[in-house]
């Protein structure tokens, strides 16, 4: 019965919007990070076949990210019931940005964990040492 | 009468989105969870097949064990499929007068916003396990060893097409529709 809906129309839009980015870029710079680590993994491995299950570093790092945004995902969009609670453009505007930060930063992050550690694998190869400074 | 009938038309975006009717919304939706997961999987399975055809050239052993790379690709358009499906049947017939009453414009955006979260989600997992897959294929023609480790790296690859998927399913709970009046 709309007499429960209490809100405006259009602010469950934003709302699930906030949630999508939250996951969509988040799950992108995870993607990005473990591809191109990965890459870095395999080909340090035919060198050093020893140091492939160290180097699997970046990309549980990479992974964290993916799951970050799920969880955020999954908190905006269980957070947008206009019946139990008045849901305004106000809160389907708090989630779009709420969605877009967790994403847009999970990106970022993501893209920054693949070079530096596509880096720091290839390196590995030659230094330890350098590999142990890149992953802080 | 809802109570936002005020607050409709005080901004451009408002008037704009409650003119679309929600069957719109929901329709794009289920078929970018489709269409988008397609495409991913697609790519993956190109950017690892053309490797791994290249490399067992030289090395004929590794074909049969690196189709497991073509698999987990394959494995992203499945889901999908099956979000699509579920998607689909969420889907209810709504009387003509209340097709644009704020709960059923919340269930099309509910399922368009799933549909993008599974495509996309989707698309960047076939990419990624396609590319972790063509290294894989590389590395093993060089060295059998390495095979399973570059795997378990493809399996964190493939997790990310598993989030999107149960992100798609919690957010379609909410499409709920105004009941049929009797």
């Amino acid at each position: 019965m709309s007499s429960t809906f209490s809100g405006d129309e259009t602010a469950p839009f934003f709302g699930f919007l906030g949630a999508a980015a939250a996951l969509v870029f988040s799950c992108m710079g995870a993607a990005y990070g473990t591809a191109k680590s990965g890459v870095g993994v395999a080909s340090m491995g035919v060198m050093r076949p020893e140091l492939v299950m160290k180097s699997i570093v970046p990309v549980v790092m990479a992974g964290v990210l993916g799951i970050y945004g799920l969880i955020i995902a999954v908190i905006i969009s269980t957070g947008i019931n206009p019946k139990a609670k008045s849901y305004y453009l106000f809160d389907g505007y708090a989630h779009l940005s709420s969605g877009l930060a967790c994403g847009l930063a999970g990106l970022s992050a993501g893209m920054a964990i693949g070079i530096v550690g596509d880096a720091g694998v290839r390196s590995s190869m030659v230094c330890l040492e350098d590999f142990q400074i890149s992953c802080k | 009468m809802s109570v936002s009938t005020a607050m409709v038309g005080s901004s451009s975006w408002s008037r704009a989105l409650v003119q679309i009717s929600p069957y719109t919304f929901s329709a794009i939706g289920i078929a970018i969870s489709i269409g988008v997961s397609v495409l991913g999987a697609a790519w993956g399975i190109y950017i690892t097949g053309s490797s791994l055809i290249g490399a067992a050239i030289k090395a004929p052993r590794i074909t049969s064990k690196n189709l497991i790379s073509v698999i987990f690709c394959e494995a992203v358009a499945i889901y999908g499929v099956i979000v699509a499906i579920i998607l689909q049947t969420k889907l209810e017939s709504v009387p003509a007068s209340r097709i644009y009453e704020p709960e059923s414009l919340r269930a099309g955006y509910a399922i368009f916003a799933s549909g993008i979260i599974v495509g996309f989600a989707n698309l960047v997992c076939g990419l990624c396990v396609g590319i972790i897959g063509s290294s894989c294929a590389l590395s093993d023609a060089q060295n059998s060893s390495l095979f399973v480790k570059i795997l378990v790296i493809e399996i964190f690859g493939s997790a990310l097409g598993l989030f999107g998927v149960i992100v798609g399913i919690i957010m379609s709970a909410q499409a709920t529709w105004p009941a049929k009046q009797v």
